[in-house]
């Protein structure tokens, strides 16, 4: 006994070890998007998100201040005083003055630039340039400093995406069209489809079986393929573009799955209940609404929770059958994307918004996910 | 509560809406640089109050403010409602809507070739015989515009469908002065010294070029500015034109050579920087950052005058970074040619309204807004170059008005399934490299399919 209890749980360690290391690997790309959008783009394009955590060794180019307006007057010279990182703590190591030899000099040595021009950079960044009137005018010096410098995170894409006064109403405004798009795109399939899956199980008529078999084989339909006829079905039957459009959109292309899944659920519910229920006298009407229904709760739980995440984070229906020429009606995921700009190089917009526009669907997944794990069971056993 | 939470921000919607069409950027009258006089002549003679428009184009982000602050004037001078949307899938989205019917009033092309397709299908209306002959005149090389915008309708005459209006330019190469004057190196006005300066950066030590033609789904296309540009500096301008239209084939030697030729910059480790390895899989929007870094990874980048957008935050164009034009041969007097890029207004929904914001667009100061405040040029003569937001637009604004040759983005003239397809991926094979002959081939192969 002592024996297979000792391998029994020698198994369970390494199920939970590699279960663990199947998480972190799956979370690995969540972390970096996570760091990613507490940093600055042009940090993002400099070093990758994990060298952020730690301090490093960096060389920048700094100007020194504009000398036009921050030059005073020493003897016959002109003196520019400053410090090169506005007083914050950093450490110089080495410093240069020409792009060609950036390590030219060590904290605290003068460098002389010709004719007179000198320039010392301390170790904390304190400089002081001296030169003739000549010199001290126009462009200003540039240094090149290597500088230790400590994680630096920033909440400015936050700032930005949520309550920049050009984004921050556009957002809360999508926040709101995407809710009037997703609520109803959930709830309408989800009505359909019971009535459809208990008819389907538990009725008896001729064709149910081949009704069955078409609706499995519209699972397969892709529907970028149904785009453009639909939308001209809209535009002729005076639908447009619209909230109805897109509501109708949803509920079409969300319904064989639903069908499917339910009708495969109900199927699985014990006969003798219904058959008692049938031989109280219960009409179809009451035994879907008093007893098949509440049964059912998980796979509809389940299959709302799939819905709502599919057009929480839809783009492609949104952009055919909703969006239309006056940009009146826009929703999340596309209003993220005009956020990135033209050119589409904004990565720390991205990856802040990623965050942002998970916040809903994670509130919905954890207040519903234990009708999740029983409805993912939904019709494979008894 | 909620019911009345979503008023709330309707209504806050709304008033956003109207504040933006009342806020001009440039008080009327107030500047004497603007053409004000033809602000005030459009807006005695139109009249569209009530009217709503709604304009489509591919501008997001700051270039929508930007697009928005020129219709605000227009909104303004005509008591119109003018709606603009973006968005980055401007190709796509709009051949669904002209599909489907729902089209908005005006639809703004970024390439000639989908606009000339959606004419042949009978999805645009021609602009008339008074906005062709207005081009003619008013543009710099004015024939070669109105050529961009004269396509065959559904019936198969030849009309005047879509308005050339913001261009850019692509023949730039940009540098870092100071890095130059640190190096003792010149600015070169020949093809051939830029070839010995880019041998010269190379026996220093250093890299000379930095190029990056990765760019998502359309990995590829920088290569293929590279190639226009070289071919109109090995071959005369009528070999482009053959060459965009396929009566001369894509792997005529002419061709294959202006191909080797971009081999000659990109497939040579010491001349890029992180080696021609990585050509293909840098991002075009992270490349030029190699310019800025300390100690410089590059020391040049040929890229069209909208690359300052993704300079590292806090670059000053005209001191930390300038451009020259990318130079012609000496010795091949083929004069000095131009390659450009630029956006097209179609009407897809006809109204009285559109065609007057067609008609907007032949007033200076519906360029003039928009060259004030950056990332607008124009070949428009009677605009006026002082008004440019700097010094370096001014430059780039006189690169166009002073083009021998002017050539539009080859690219962008093929059919999409070679210009935004074969040609791109075969641009990215051979970075990759594969010979030049094979690539040409197989783009040709790829266009035959296409007939």
């Amino acid at each position: 006994m002592d024996n297979i209890a000792g391998s029994k749980s020698g198994l369970s360690w390494a199920v939970q070890i590699s279960t663990l290391l199947i998480v972190l690997l799956w979370l690995f790309p969540t972390v970096g998007l996570l760091v990613s959008s507490f940093r600055t783009a042009d940090q993002i394009s400099a070093s990758g998100w994990w060298a952020a955590l730690f301090p490093q060794e960096q060389n920048e180019v700094i100007r020194l201040a504009d000398p036009d307006e921050a030059r005073v007057p020493d003897g016959a010279m002109f003196v520019v005083s400053g410090n090169l990182f506005d007083g914050a703590e950093r450490q110089i190591t080495a410093w240069g003055t020409s792009s060609r030899r950036i390590a030219e000099f060590a904290p605290g040595e003068t460098a002389e630039l010709g004719e007179g021009e000198t320039l010392t950079i301390e170790a904390s960044g304190d400089y002081v340039w001296r030169g003739t009137d000549d010199q001290l005018s126009g462009r200003a010096q540039r240094s090149f400093v290597t500088v230790v410098s400590q994680p630096e995170f920033t909440l400015a894409n936050y700032d930005n995406m949520l309550f920049d006064p050009g984004n921050s109403e556009g957002m809360a405004r999508a926040f709101f069209n995407t809710l009037t798009v997703t609520i109803p795109a959930t709830v309408i399939p989800i009505v359909i489809a019971a009535f459809a899956a208990y008819a389907l199980a538990w009725m008896q008529f001729p064709g149910r079986a081949l009704l069955i078999a078409c609706v499995v084989g519209l699972l397969v339909v892709p529907l970028q393929l149904a785009l453009i006829p639909l939308l001209r079905l809209h535009l002729g039957i005076g639908i447009g573009k619209g909230y109805l459009g897109v509501w109708l959109a949803h509920t079409g292309f969300g319904l064989p799955l639903a069908i499917y899944l339910l009708r495969n659920y109900m199927a699985s519910l014990p006969r003798d209940i219904i058959e008692n229920a049938k031989v109280d006298g219960a009409t179809d009407f009451q035994i879907f609404t008093r007893i098949i229904l509440p049964l059912s709760f998980p796979a509809l739980a389940s299959f709302a929770i799939f819905q709502f995440l599919w057009t929480w984070n839809d783009l492609l229906v949104a952009k055919v059958f909703l969006i239309d020429a006056t940009g009146d009606t826009t929703v999340m995921t596309n209003q993220i994307v005009e956020l990135l700009g033209t050119r589409g190089g904004n990565w720390e917009i991205l990856a802040t918004a990623a965050f942002v526009s998970i916040a809903v669907p994670l509130a919905v997944f954890f207040a519903m996910q234990r009708y999740l794990v029983r409805g993912l069971l939904a019709g494979s056993v008894k | 509560m909620s019911s009345r939470l979503l008023s709330g921000v309707a209504t806050l919607a709304l008033f956003a809406g109207a504040a933006t069409a009342q806020d001009l950027k440039f008080a009327p009258g107030a500047d004497a640089r603007f053409d004000w006089a033809s602000y005030e002549a459009f807006a005695a003679a139109h009249d569209l109050a009530g009217e709503q428009i709604t304009v489509f184009g591919p501008w997001l982000g700051p270039d929508q403010e930007l697009v928005e602050s020129v219709l605000a004037y227009f909104a303004a001078a005509t008591g119109a409602d003018v709606r603009y949307t973006g968005s980055d899938s401007f190709e796509q989205q709009i051949v669904v809507d002209l599909e489907a019917g729902s089209a908005p009033n005006i639809a703004v092309f970024p390439q000639p070739g989908l606009a000339a397709d959606m004419a042949a299908r009978g999805f645009l209306t021609p602009l008339g015989e008074d906005a062709e002959a207005w081009m003619t005149e008013a543009y710099a090389a004015g024939p070669s515009w109105v050529a961009l915008g004269v396509y065959a309708g559904a019936d198969g005459s030849d009309a005047f469908y879509a308005f050339p209006y913001k261009a850019d330019v692509k023949s730039l190469v940009w540098y870092s002065p100071e890095n130059f004057e640190d190096a003792g190196y010149e600015v070169p006005q020949t093809m051939e010294e830029l070839k010995a300066l880019t041998d010269q950066i190379v026996a220093d030590g250093e890299t000379p070029w930095c190029i990056g033609l990765g760019s998502g789904g359309a990995t590829g296309w920088p290569a293929t500015d590279w190639v226009e540009d070289l071919l109109l500096r090995t071959q005369t301008p009528d070999v482009y034109d053959g060459w965009v239209t396929n009566e001369i084939a894509f792997d005529d030697p002419r061709i294959v050579g202006a191909i080797e030729e971009f081999g000659w910059f990109a497939r040579n480790d010491a001349y890029v920087a992180g080696g021609a390895g990585v050509v293909a899989s840098t991002d075009f929007r992270d490349s030029p950052k190699g310019l800025f870094d300390s100690p410089p990874q590059c020391y040049m980048h040929r890229q069209a005058s909208f690359i300052p957008a993704f300079f590292p935050e806090g670059t000053e164009v005209g001191v930390d970074v300038d451009f020259f034009y990318f130079p012609a041969y000496a010795e091949k007097d083929l004069g000095s040619p131009v390659l450009g890029a630029g956006t097209l207004f179609t009407i897809t929904k006809d109204s009285p309204a559109a065609h007057a914001l067609i008609d907007f667009l032949q007033t200076p100061i519906a360029h003039e807004v928009w060259m004030a405040q950056g990332g607008f040029l124009t070949p428009y003569s009677a605009a006026n170059p002082d008004v440019y937001a700097n010094d370096v637009l001014k430059g780039l604004g006189e690169i166009l008005t002073n083009a021998t040759t002017f050539r539009f983005d080859g690219s962008d003239l093929m059919p999409g399934g070679v210009g935004a397809g074969s040609f791109w991926t075969g641009m990215v094979d051979y970075a990759g490299g594969k010979p030049a002959a094979d690539v040409a081939a197989e783009i040709q192969a790829s266009w035959d399919a296409l007939k």
